[in-house]
C-alpha cells in the first residue's frame, strides 16, 4: 500500500496494436473492392439533332454507307464486304477530298457492325465529318 | 547497479515490445491513398462482347458505365432500364459524378437502334459531340 508507485504516469503507453488491427482490416477491405476498372473506348458521334430547316446541307459531298437490317454494306451504292469498307471509303476520298461520311444503318443492324464501320473510317483519316444515322422503317 | 539492471531486464524478456507507430503511419497513409483513390463506379454486371477495333483510347476518369448486352437489354448498376427511364437513370448517376466520362459498353449483337437512342439521350444530357464506345483490349 505504501509502496504503490505514484510515478507511473511517466511510463503511460498506449497499446496501439488492436487499432494497428483495425486500420489493417480496413486497408484490405479497400485494397481488395478496388477494382481499377479499365476501359478501353472507339469513339463515335451521336446523329446530329433534327435541324428544322429544310434547306439540308447538301452541298459538300458524301460517302454514304448504307447497312441494312441483314448487315449487308454498301459504300455509294456499291455492295461491300465489312474488310474492304476501308478501300471503298479511300478510294471515294481520293475523288472528292472534302467529302464527309455518312453512315446509314438500319435500326436492327448489329451494333458491332457500326463500330468496325466507324474503325474504319477512322482508319481511312477521318477523325471527325462522320455522321452516324438511323433508316427511317415504316 | 549494473547488475541490478540486468536482472530485472532478464526477467522482463516477455515484455519486450516492438514500436508499432511508424507502421501504423505507414498503414494509414496507404489506407488512405485507398480511400481517396476510390472511385466508386458502378458497374453494369453484364458481360458483353466488344468491338475489336484499332482505333481506340483509354478512357480516364471513368464514371459512369452502360451496358447494352446482346438482347439490346440496357443495364446500368446492374440493373435491367426501361429504355424510357435511360435519361433519367443516367441524370442521376451524373449529378453523383459531374466530370467523369461515359462509356457504352455495347454488344456486337445489340440492335443498332438501341445504341443510337442511348447514344442520343447521353448526348441530349451531356452535350457531348462524341460517345466512347467500348472496345476490346489488346
Amino acid at each position: 500500500m505504501r509502496g504503490r508507485s505514484s510515478r507511473a504516469p511517466d511510463t503511460a503507453e498506449v497499446d496501439l496494436t488492436p487499432m494497428l488491427d483495425v486500420v489493417f482490416i480496413l486497408l484490405i477491405f479497400f485494397i481488395v473492392t478496388s477494382t481499377f476498372a479499365q476501359e478501353k473506348a472507339l469513339g463515335l458521334e451521336p446523329p446530329p439533332p433534327p435541324s428544322r430547316d429544310d434547306t439540308p446541307e447538301n452541298t459538300v459531298p458524301a460517302i454514304l454507307i448504307f447497312v441494312d437490317e441483314s448487315s449487308l454494306i454498301t459504300v455509294n451504292g456499291r455492295p461491300t464486304d465489312i474488310s474492304s469498307v476501308r478501300a471503298n471509303i479511300e478510294r471515294v476520298r481520293a475523288e472528292t477530298p472534302e467529302s464527309s461520311v455518312i453512315i446509314q444503318v438500319h435500326p436492327n443492324t448489329k451494333s458491332g457492325v457500326v463500330a468496325l464501320i466507324r474503325d474504319a473510317a477512322y482508319n481511312a483519316g477521318y477523325k471527325d465529318r462522320v455522321n452516324l444515322v438511323l433508316s427511317q422503317v415504316e | 547497479m549494473a547488475r541490478k539492471r540486468t536482472a530485472s531486464g532478464g526477467d522482463g524478456a516477455g515484455e519486450a515490445t516492438v514500436d508499432l507507430t511508424p507502421m501504423l503511419d505507414v498503414v494509414f497513409i496507404l489506407l488512405i491513398f485507398f480511400i481517396v483513390t476510390a472511385q466508386f463506379i458502378k458497374e453494369p454486371g453484364v458481360t458483353v462482347l466488344r468491338p475489336e477495333v484499332d482505333n481506340k483510347s483509354e478512357i480516364k476518369p471513368l464514371a459512369i458505365l452502360i451496358a447494352i448486352d446482346e438482347n439490346s437489354d440496357v443495364y446500368i448498376d446492374k440493373r435491367l432500364i426501361a429504355p424510357a427511364e435511360i435519361g433519367f437513370t443516367f441524370k442521376q448517376l451524373r449529378e453523383d459524378n459531374p466530370k467523369g466520362e461515359v462509356v457504352v459498353q455495347a454488344d456486337v449483337n445489340s440492335r443498332a437502334e438501341v445504341l443510337v437512342d442511348v447514344m442520343e439521350t447521353i448526348n441530349k444530357i451531356d452535350g457531348a459531340t462524341v460517345i466512347n464506345i467500348s472496345a476490346q483490349k489488346d
